[in-house]
């Protein structure tokens, strides 16, 4: 086979870091979630709740989901076990205690803290009209832990200071951050860029590498992050999928092909 | 029985699509169901542009379709009230909702879901506001000045006050209806229930017209009570509709492009012929259907 890309690095980082019987969204549109989604559920979460199109779904003795790309397409609930309204899952967050869910970005802090409103300074007139924050603003400040995940990795993503703050990482620093501001979830765990994958330095809270994706520098990573990033002594190469991991991602969770585009 | 012994007739809901017009006017709020790329009320949105209505405050669903953003292209719209307006792999973000936010010339107020479902819920149960803890240690109250900080009277913990948000008239669209107005999905209906409970009225265009007794024999399927019901085959086109047909994307591929060529090219002319084409020429739903034309209308199947 094929080495693995870039992609399969981080959807297998995500699996890896997902627990059996954990709640997850099998998003759309970001097929490195949804491979890491369900590569953590077919590999070693046969009891994970996978969320589909709003519905329940199990799909641990299913060959091949098709790839669906758009939130809702019913045909992705022919698996379902159970359906639930949007705004129920949003509004009764108490039964999502065990849900990990991804959030993505326009702007990172140094602390995590994200952004999805927009560019400028002036709320009325945006330089750049963001997405808005969907749903993260909510999600992230319940889910047991959540991961930041940027398509870009640059000093205008990574940014000393968020125009606006969509949804709170690690606030103003420190262990204690989110409990001071009363906010119950467990916060940002991990960053995914498409250089590295960044962590938080259990003190501070200030973000640090973890480890580079293969061929890219810790030098390089700093230069393209717009604050100082903390570096420890020793920074790994991001682990490669084994064989069996590879098996699943490529022939059961991505048999088209996305993350190797 | 009635004195005379006769018995009154229950009355029908069944609204002609011509008698939309009764349902909406200048300066309303007015809610669109479905979600994303998924069961938008288009009869009624494609009736609202034919009908020129202007500074409409419009609540778009959760993740809020192109159906808002046709709506802000074709001059409808003040204010946006969802926390997305797009239609994801489609379009990321709607190109007119982008331009005309970016120009000011729509207010946009700014919440996520959790707020914005908050809103509607303290509608729907006539409260003034609702609490919410998502929005703490965020920009939202900074940049949405109806979003305010205030301590928690029991426990003093800091949380969000969300303002009601109650619409004048919900527009949804879901797979059946009889002629009282028993509303079923297929699927979960998204938030339309909410939608529902939060509005003074509820209009629903419905892929079929049933029979009471075929709604009777499921009624735990009957999810909301409309005020008002209109037949509408292929109504929610060109978005999907569960169980009947999915998303057009060629016709929102046009849709995107016009919008592209305003906000990136200040040329409103591929937007104005697709008005002309699909909303302004064609006099009513059936009109529409034709200029879509029966072939791409079949070809749309979900399996």
């Amino acid at each position: 086979m094929d080495a693995p890309s870039v992609k399969e690095l981080m959807a297998t980082f995500i699996a890896r870091d997902i627990t059996d019987g954990e709640e997850v969204f099998v998003g759309t549109n970001l097929p490195v979630i949804r491979a890491g989604a369900l590569l953590a559920h077919l590999h070693h979460g046969p009891s994970m709740r996978v969320m589909v199109a709003h519905t329940r779904t199990n799909l641990h003795r299913t060959p091949v989901m098709e790839y669906f790309e758009l939130l809702t397409d019913w045909r992705g609930a022919r698996w379902a076990e159970a359906y639930f309204n949007d705004n129920e899952i949003v509004m009764y967050q108490k039964s999502r205690r065990d849900s990990v869910f991804f959030v993505g970005a326009l702007q990172i802090d140094p602390f995590g803290n994200s952004n999805l409103i927009g560019l400028g300074r002036d709320p009325r007139r945006l330089t750049l009209r963001g997405p808005g924050a969907i749903a993260t603003t909510t999600n992230a400040s319940y889910v047991r832990r959540f991961y930041l995940f940027v398509n870009e990795h640059s000093p205008r993503v990574f940014v000393p200071r968020c125009d606006f703050v969509s949804t709170v990482g690690w606030g103003e620093g420190g262990a204690d951050a989110r409990r001071r501001l009363g906010l119950p979830g467990g916060g940002p765990r991990y960053c995914l860029t498409p250089l590295a994958v960044l962590d938080f330095e259990e003190t501070s809270k200030r973000l640090r590498l973890h480890s580079v994706h293969p061929g890219v520098t810790v030098d390089e990573v700093k230069a393209r992050t717009g604050f100082e990033l903390l570096v420890p002594d020793r920074v790994p190469v991001t682990g490669f999928p084994d064989d069996d991991e590879l098996d699943i991602l490529r022939r059961r969770v991505d048999p088209q092909g996305l993350l190797r585009r | 029985m009635g004195p005379s012994g006769s018995e009154a007739e229950r009355r029908s809901l069944l609204v002609e699509e011509a008698g939309l017009s009764r349902w909406l006017r200048d300066g309303m709020c007015i809610a669109l169901g479905g979600l994303a790329t998924a069961c938008h009320a288009m009869i009624a949105v494609r009736h609202i542009v034919r009908l020129g209505l202007r500074d409409l405050t419009v609540v778009g669903s959760a993740v809020g379709g192109l159906d808002v953003d046709l709506l802000i292209g074709a001059g409808c719209v003040r204010k946006v009230i969802c926390p997305y307006v797009g239609a994801e792999a489609l379009a990321s973000i709607g190109p007119f909702y982008r331009a005309a936010a970016e120009r000011g010339e729509i207010e946009v107020w700014e919440c996520d879901e959790g707020q914005y479902y908050a809103g509607l819920q303290a509608a729907g149960q006539m409260l003034p506001f609702m609490p919410t803890r998502g929005g703490v240690g965020t920009s939202y109250p900074d940049v949405n000045s109806d979003l305010k900080l205030f301590p928690d009277p029991l426990r003093g913990e800091t949380l969000v006050a969300v303002p009601a948000i109650a619409p004048d008239v919900a527009l949804l669209h879901a797979a059946q209806a009889d002629a009282y107005g028993n509303v079923q999905f297929v699927g979960t209906g998204y938030a339309d229930r909410l939608l529902w409970r939060a509005a003074d009225r509820t209009l629903v265009q419905v892929e079929k017209v049933v029979s009471n007794e075929e709604i009777r024999r499921a009624p735990e399927r009957t999810a909301l009570l409309a005020h008002g019901v209109l037949r509408a085959p292929f109504g929610a086109h060109p978005f999907s509709s569960p169980g009947f047909y999915l998303e057009d994307r060629a016709h929102i591929g046009e849709l995107v492009e016009a919008g592209r060529a305003l906000a990136r090219r200040g040329d409103r002319g591929p937007f104005e012929r697709y008005l002309d084409r699909y909303v302004r020429g064609p006099a009513d739903h059936v009109a529409y259907l034709e200029a879509v034309g029966l072939r791409r209308l079949l070809a749309l199947g979900e399996y």
